[in-house]
């Protein structure tokens, strides 16, 4: 597989996979961040902090995992080529 | 990882180790992406000036600043209106029969209330301050931002007249913020 295509394939999908973590991101924070009593309507100083440092923190998760989700696919792709010239010489 | 293990017919069509590289891992190339395209609702975006008056606004300098003028006026209009009603005012030590004239007394309710003034102002700036760095380092926003700060504040002032004093000023701001919190929430 050429990498320009697989660069093509990653553009389509980035999209989507931004879209879902946008989601997934604020389900979160508010999850964490903003409790359930709501006696006004403007976010207070304490809950901006805490998303803008929930934000942060996820996108830094984020950025970790995928690193090392490639590192793992590199690694299984190895292991799948090297089964692979295992059983072709049958 | 065993979901992302090709099975052994279609290995040579997807390679996900390259397509993960150019979607999450190194050679993921910087997008831009357009406005409200990853969710949330359609709404105009905010100008950089807009954002850091916005953020100026919300700091806690700022909100000091307005406790302090705040403050300031409360103190005024508090003194005056305490000189208005005591007697003493315009008192002159060396002659104290003699009534006082309009403008002695003028000026010492202007210095009286000016006196109240800087008190309200600064402790109310104090207390202002205190609340918001406290509940910037909790990131939490509830009824002991304002305790915490109140036997800040309270102890800060009294502590110049002792240690006692600065307990007992601790404790007695904090009550008064809890009551106040209990009442406004």
């Amino acid at each position: 597989m050429d990498p320009v295509k697989a660069q093509q394939l990653a553009a389509e999908l980035e999209v989507e996979m931004m879209a879902d973590m946008y989601n997934r991101m604020t389900g979160a924070c508010h999850r964490k961040c903003v409790p359930p009593h709501y006696k006004e309507a403007e976010l207070s100083k304490g809950e901006a902090v805490c998303l803008d440092r929930c934000v942060a923190k996820y996108l830094d998760v984020h950025e970790r995992m995928g690193r090392k989700l490639t590192e793992l696919s590199v690694q299984d792709e190895e292991l799948m080529k090297k089964m692979q010239q295992g059983n072709m010489p049958q | 990882t065993a979901s992302f293990v090709t099975p052994l017919f279609e290995a040579s069509t997807l390679q996900y180790s390259l397509i993960l590289d150019h979607l999450v891992g190194e050679k993921r190339r910087p997008r831009e992406l357009p406005a409200g395209v990853t969710g949330g609702l359609p709404s105009p975006q905010k100008s950089d000036e807009q954002k850091m008056i916005e953020r100026g606004m919300e700091s806690c300098a700022f909100k000091a600043a307005l406790a302090c003028v705040g403050g300031f006026v409360l103190g005024g209009a508090f003194g005056i209106f305490t000189a208005g009603i005591d007697t003493n005012v315009g008192f002159d030590p060396k002659d104290p029969l003699r009534t006082p004239t309009a403008k002695e007394v003028l000026r010492d309710m202007g210095q009286r209330g000016m006196s109240y003034a800087k008190n309200f102002a600064i402790v109310g700036a104090m207390f202002s301050c205190t609340e918001c760095l406290i509940e910037s380092y909790r990131g939490k926003s509830d009824w002991k931002n304002a305790v915490l700060s109140g036997c800040v504040t309270g102890g800060a002032i009294g502590f110049r007249a002792g240690l006692k004093a600065g307990v007992i000023g601790c404790g007695g701001f904090a009550a008064f913020s809890a009551a106040i919190e209990y009442y406004l929430r």
